[in-house]
């Protein structure tokens, strides 16, 4: 009865799962967008029309994104946690990575979901334009988004299983991201100014940066998720 | 010598060296922090066998169930799961092991077909498609699988997960408090089922319901304060000890 068991198919399952719950429930989703929506509405409110803005355009949208993320991290596991299903998955003879994988692609995914319909909005919103390339611009998103489920699937997985997963996750998450934020920052912003020369070289690095992080954390989330989904 | 230490070395006296018990469990021990939860547990479950587990609430059963599905790690002892150890081949024990207890572990969002399709995929269950239908049928769900679980009664969902449990065919079943807010209809169903599937399966079960525990079993075993006080066949079974014992540790603890 039992064969050989698949490792991406499990993977797809896991994903597959979040995205049906997710179409039904809309909760992550919804919440993560009318959140940003919010604090980019009242950033218009702040700032004006101000000049100046394209200067902090990068640092306003990720901060905006990071605690949007935020939203949705804490939710990741809801279901899991929903009539034991977790026990249910542990139980099941899956490499406890996959159940990472899984549910980081599913985090990726959401998130940035939510990116594509809000970062149009934000750059209408403020007249803003991408003045470098359209493709760097996306890869940064993409690689910053990386970094940004990586982490917060593992840390989420850590906060689960306490009394206060709520704040407990803010917490250990933010200092973690930091290199992320700092690095978004620099990446997204340099693109949508299409700075040159030495601020394009400070891009690069930012952009090396992500891609460096990104592996580390999957590499550290590959090690040890068998040890912080256990006990 | 106690009782359980007496069947202990019976068992091991008899025991035909070709066979391998199903379950066998030596001077487990298990601890959260200061906190000693299981003290030296040791029992052997012969492979077709039926297991009873009573006890109190705190009384370590569900994290015996728990050590023994691989799902946490003891702090000393040895455990062979059909021969295996659980700390070197945890994954081929728990494709062995099936799981139905007061929580359903479905996921409410999704209907019954989903939650076995996926359930499916985590096993790599072969035709999958035939298993989901048979298994619908006998827990008479067949006509509500694109139904979410959400919308289930309690029995309902019960019996669903008595369908998730034996998706894998699973040689070794632990039921733990497996008619927890079953209506009689689920119950009877569960029953029969169990009736069904009994032969080629072992049990072990956690009750508080000492009828259809020592009905079903093969062997009575009651954990108190993380050890044994009470282990017996059921042909063996002191009645009258079984009852003292339990009154005196479980109901005089509730």
């Amino acid at each position: 009865m039992i064969r050989k068991v698949s490792g991406a198919k499990q993977i797809a399952a896991i994903i597959k799962k979040d995205i049906i719950a997710e179409l039904r429930t809309k909760e992550m989703v919804v919440s993560m967008f009318l959140f940003v929506l919010l604090v980019m509405v009242a950033f218009k409110y702040a700032f004006g029309d101000s000049e100046s803005f394209s200067d902090y355009a990068g640092g306003l949208l990720w901060i905006a994104f990071l605690f949007t993320a935020l939203l949705g991290l804490n939710r990741s596991f809801v279901h899991e946690k929903d009539e034991g299903c977790l026990e249910g998955l542990l139980l099941a003879p899956v490499d406890r990575p996959n159940i990472f994988f899984g549910k980081m692609a599913g985090n990726f995914m959401f998130i940035s979901i939510v990116e594509i319909i809000t970062v149009p909005i934000y750059m209408i919103l403020f007249k803003l334009s991408i003045e470098g390339s359209i493709a760097l611009f996306i890869s940064a998103i993409v690689l910053s988004n990386i970094g940004i489920s990586t982490v917060g699937t593992l840390l989420s997985t850590v906060s689960i299983n306490t009394k206060m997963r709520d704040m407990l996750l803010p917490l250990i998450f933010l200092p973690v991201i930091l290199p992320v934020l700092a690095a978004a920052v620099v990446s997204t912003g340099g693109i949508m100014a299409g700075v040159a020369g030495e601020k394009l070289a400070n891009v690069f690095s930012a952009m090396k940066l992500l891609i460096a992080y990104d592996i580390l954390f999957l590499l550290v989330a590959y090690a040890l998720y068998d040890f912080v989904i256990g006990e | 010598m106690t009782k359980a230490t007496e069947l202990l070395e019976k068992e091991k006296n008899e025991k035909d060296p070709a066979r391998i018990p199903e379950v066998e469990v030596n001077n487990l021990t298990k601890t959260f922090g200061k906190r000693k939860v299981l003290d030296k547990i040791s029992f052997e479950l012969e492979k077709g066998g039926f297991l009873s587990l009573f006890g109190p609430n705190g009384a370590g059963k569900t994290t015996l169930i728990k050590i023994i599905t691989t799902l946490i790690a003891p702090t000393s002892g040895e455990i062979r799961v059909s021969g295996m150890n659980p700390m070197k081949n945890s994954a081929a024990i728990r494709a062995k092991v099936g799981l139905i207890s007061h929580s359903p572990l479905l996921y409410l969002d999704l209907n019954a077909e989903e939650n076995l399709r996926f359930y499916g995929a985590m096993y790599s269950v072969h035709n999958l498609d035939e298993r989901i239908d048979e298994l619908l049928d006998q827990v008479e769900l067949g006509h509500r699988r694109y139904d979410l679980v959400r919308t289930y009664s309690k029995g309902m969902t019960q019996r669903l997960a008595i369908a998730r449990a034996l998706l894998h065919k699973p040689s070794i079943l632990f039921l733990d408090e497996p008619h927890s807010g079953l209506d009689p209809h689920a119950v009877d169903i569960f029953e029969n089922l169990l009736d069904s599937i009994r032969a080629e399966h072992t049990f072990i079960m956690i009750t508080h319901n000492i009828e259809r525990g020592l009905a079903l079993c093969s062997k009575a075993m009651i954990l108190y304060n993380g050890q044994i006080v009470f282990y017996q066949d059921k042909e063996e079974l002191d009645i009258d000890m079984f009852k003292s014992i339990y009154q005196q540790r479980v109901k005089g603890d509730s």
